[in-house]
């Protein structure tokens, strides 16, 4: 750690092996398509830490609506600038892949979805969370009164507690009954 | 003093924080951990909790490292940790096996995601198009490798030995009954010009005919050694027996998997706008034109429920006249549906009837005539689910129930066609069931017509698959191509509101269905049926992905992923149901052609197994009637009910359960906010206390 490395060591990729759902395979690729992203003389620094432009530019955040919170929730960097480190993106690709559990999964969706930061799921989140999924345009949005209809079902579903608000919990309650989420795991 | 408020408010800020222990403090951190030092760092929250301690004695790590939702740099910190947490030494010994145990596990995983037949296609396919694209191409590869599996078996103990035995061994019955059935004469006299080479290939007929593609080719062969012995027959039998009950299981297996997944999310009813909204979003789409329609279907799914949801409760508000008025218009599309299906089914009847009198005509026409059956299944499988969409959007049913009643009626039509066909065939054969008709009174069966009649049916079977695949091939260049060119190139209005083709699932997911629905029918009178049925399979998956990303534009309609799989196989069940039905009728009732086969001497087919059984010896004979007797199945059958009892009281539990918890979140989110009002209320009390006390 902290030395020069052009090419991952075997003790640093089973170290990640282990500590993320990604196979070797992958996490090699992980490796390949990250040091495309680096200019030539950051190649040979580990733990570079990439601005977050640079990573938006590759195909598979590029049309992404989520992509500038998914920088900004998985980055560790000191100011809040949504850049990456390769162990980040590590970190990225792992809660994305199929093996993930759902409790890796929820966390990062909640943070993800959470707009305000401020660790709950409110009125202006949903709604915030709504214009992304269904795009930004006027012609693809819902209707004034569409929008509250469904905010208020949303509501009645998911706040349990009934505080206006969605917290981790209860988001984790509702994931837990999708379809997708429900994992059958053979140990 | 200064000091004393914050340290209060600092004590309701801890309080608070271990209050949210598990879920806020793992959010804070990741912002917290950037900006914080070292000391920040919370050890109480990544030790194994008390709990956990006690229930695993003597384990290693309790919890997977990762798994928990921590920057890679603190769960190395975590990893440092739980490594030094393991002192004694059984307990190291103990958690070196199980790491090594898991880097196996690891290995074997990473194996078999290797060998997984087609995964980066089907990833394409999902990120382009969606799960309920991918949920057919992910179908079509389960009835390709079950194919495959029942091909190798069918070689494995049907088709090898007939090979290796051919020349060896002698028959097990020496044959009884008239003579005149046992002439059978397949192989054609005269030239083979080219032209009739492939004539009899597309149709099983001529030199096919006669081969180990058919049923008439295998001999009644016994091989019997000093320590080996193999029965040809038996092992037909068994083999075909066999292949059901495979398919069965691994269709069930799938299904309960399916399932498991639906049970568990409760019902996806409409209106389940939370799980649409936190759960829809595919991070694997690629490119702005699909992230575009990924938007456009979430949105176009929220109009769709939102507007069911009111329209629901403008239904509720109907007046009695109106809902008469529905009802009576839904009886009569049912009726006008059911018309239509059976004037299908009358037509495929006389066009079986009509080709089977023409059956002598050479040449192009005789193909035609040939083919008949099979132009006509298509032609009203074609024509019918088109009239039944019109049908449906008069019905007015609410939209995905209108899709399910589309399916059920497609598939209903598909199925009762297929068994028109086999019941005209069965007419013939057996001269509609009345064996003492002039006819069928010498061999049992219409011997004149049919001198093998098995592989006659099996060559009915054969010509439908092929028959099918040459359609889809055909359609896809003279329909499919030439419509997305026509599209492309021709800027008019007409041309725009066709529009390019649309992949729908449920139409060739039937097709699907269809094909292996008459693959079984077959396979009993067509061994290599399953070879010729994997290698289509296969061909028509790449047919497909290359129709489906060249010319077809993604359903702006989705099909609900989930439940598609289950609700594909239990249609394919039915399928199942239909060639089972087929294959006992055949077995049991009627009697074997005497020229040809496997069973050629025996009374019917399965009269082989009792004269085998006999030959056994005498304790396995004792044992096998002990097991088929009733001392043994009623206390089986006693025991099968006990233990449904007992999962039928877990499930109810495990329900009432999950209630009850339910019921605890309500309650603790309540307890929460009281809490936190009473500390604001604590710390409220404490400042005016010292500020009162600071100014004394």
């Amino acid at each position: 750690m902290g030395t020069t490395a052009s090419q991952l060591g075997k003790d640093l990729l089973s170290e990640y092996q282990e500590l993320t759902f990604l196979t070797k395979q992958e996490i090699l690729l992980a490796y390949k398509r990250f040091s495309e992203l680096l200019s030539k003389d950051e190649k040979y620094v580990l733990n570079e830490r990439v601005p977050m432009d640079r990573i938006l530019t590759l195909p598979e955040l590029k049309s992404n609506p989520f992509r500038k919170r998914i920088c900004y929730v998985l980055s560790t960097s000191d100011s809040t600038n949504g850049s990456l480190t390769f162990e980040d993106f590590l970190d990225l690709l792992t809660a994305f892949s199929d093996s993930a559990t759902m409790e890796i999964k929820s966390h990062y969706a909640f943070c993800i979805f959470d707009f305000d930061d401020d660790g709950t799921l409110d009125c202006g989140d949903l709604e915030k969370l709504v214009n992304c999924l269904t795009g930004e345009t006027d012609e693809t949005k819902l209707t004034a009164e569409e929008m509250r209809q469904l905010i208020s079902n949303i509501l009645e579903e998911s706040d349990i507690d009934k505080d206006g608000t969605v917290n981790l919990s209860e988001f984790q309650h509702v994931i837990s009954r999708s379809p997708d989420f429900v994992r059958v795991h053979v140990y | 003093m200064a000091s004393e408020p914050q340290r209060g408010s600092r004590e309701a800020y801890d309080y608070a924080e271990v209050r949210n222990r598990s879920d806020q403090q793992s959010l804070r951190l990741r912002r917290v951990s950037s900006r914080v030092s070292n000391h920040n760092y919370p050890e109480n929250d990544l030790r194994p909790t008390p709990a956990e301690e006690n229930e695993e004695g003597d384990s290693g790590p309790p919890r997977e490292l990762k798994t928990i939702p921590l920057p890679m740099a603190l769960k190395r910190a975590v990893r440092q940790a739980q490594e030094m947490h393991v002192p004694v030494v059984s307990r190291r010994q103990a958690w070196r096996r199980r790491k090594s145990l898991h880097k196996l596990k690891e290995k074997a995983r990473e194996c078999l995601h290797f060998f997984t037949l087609w995964r980066k296609s089907l990833q394409k396919i999902g990120g382009n198009f969606g799960g309920g694209v991918e949920s057919y191409f992910l179908f079509l590869r389960f009835l390709v490798v079950l194919n495959f599996v029942s091909s190798l078996l069918i070689a494995g103990f049907v088709l090898i030995p007939s090979i290796v035995f051919r020349s060896v061994g002698g028959s097990a019955v020496n044959g009884t009954g008239p003579d005149e059935c046992t002439v059978y004469d397949p192989n054609p006299q005269g030239l083979d010009l080219f032209y009739n080479y492939f004539l009899n290939l597309l149709s099983g007929t001529g030199f096919m005919e006669y081969s180990y593609l058919f049923y008439g080719y295998y001999n009644n062969t016994t091989v019997e050694d000093r320590n080996f012995s193999y029965n040809i027959p038996l092992a037909y039998l068994f083999t075909a027996v066999f292949y059901f009950v495979f398919c069965l299981i691994c269709i069930i297996a799938r299904m309960g998997t399916a399932a498991q997944v639906a049970v568990a999310t409760g019902g996806g009813a409409v209106g389940n706008y939370s799980v649409i909204l936190f759960t829809n979003w595919d991070y694997g789409c690629q490119g702005d034109q699909a992230t575009k329609l990924k938007q456009k279907n979430i949105l176009y799914r929220l109009q769709v429920d939102l507007e069911e949801e009111s329209r629901k409760k403008k239904t509720a508000a109907l007046t009695l006249g109106q809902k008469l008025i529905l009802y009576s218009l839904r009886v009569f599309m049912f009726l006008v549906s059911l018309g239509l299906i059976v004037a299908a089914c009358y037509g495929i009847f006389k066009a079986t009837n009509f080709s089977q009198i023409k059956s002598g005509v050479k040449g192009i026409l005789g193909l035609v005539y040939e083919y008949l059956p099979s132009i006509v299944i298509t032609i009203a499988n074609f024509l019918v689910p088109l009239l039944g969409d019109q049908i449906a959007r008069v019905e007015r049913y609410s939209p995905s129930n209108t899709v399910i009643v589309a399916l059920l009626r497609a598939v209903f039509l598909r199925l009762v066609s297929l068994a028109v066909l086999l019941f005209t065939l069965w007419r013939q054969i057996t001269c509609e069931g009345n064996i003492e008709s002039p006819n069928c009174k010498l061999c049992h069966y219409n011997y004149n017509d049919h001198p093998c009649w098995e592989t006659r049916v099996g060559q009915e079977m054969y010509k439908l698959t092929l028959f099918d695949f040459l359609v889809n091939f055909a359609l896809l260049f003279l329909a499919e191509f030439p419509r997305r060119m026509v599209v492309d190139n021709w800027s008019s209005k007409l041309a725009q509101w066709v529009g390019r083709q649309e992949f729908v699932v449920p139409a060739n997911v039937l097709g699907l269905v269809y094909g292996q629905t008459v693959v079984w029918t077959g396979a009993l009178f067509c061994p290599l049926l399953p070879l010729i049925n994997t290698i289509k399979f296969i061909l028509l998956f790449y047919f497909k992905k290359t129709t489906l990303f060249y010319n077809c534009r993604p359903a702006l309609r989705t099909f609900r992923s989930t439940y598609s799989t289950v609700v594909f196989l239990v249609v394919l069940l039915f399928g199942w149901g239909l060639a089972t039905v087929v294959m006992v009728y055949s077995l049991a009732q009627i009697s074997p052609s005497r020229g040809c086969g496997p069973f050629r001497f025996f009374p019917s087919m399965w009269s082989i197994v009792p004269t085998s059984f006999y030959r056994l010896s005498e304790t396995t004979q004792d044992f096998l009637f002990f097991i088929g007797s009733q001392s043994f199945s009623i206390p089986l059958f006693a025991l099968s009910c006990v233990v449904m009892c007992y999962f039928v009281a877990l499930a109810s539990v495990y329900g009432k359960s999950v209630a009850l918890l339910r019921a605890q979140l309500k309650l603790e989110g309540r307890d929460k906010q009281f809490l936190v009002k009473q500390i604001e209320e604590l710390s409220r009390h404490q400042i005016l206390k010292h500020t009162a006390g600071a100014y004394e």
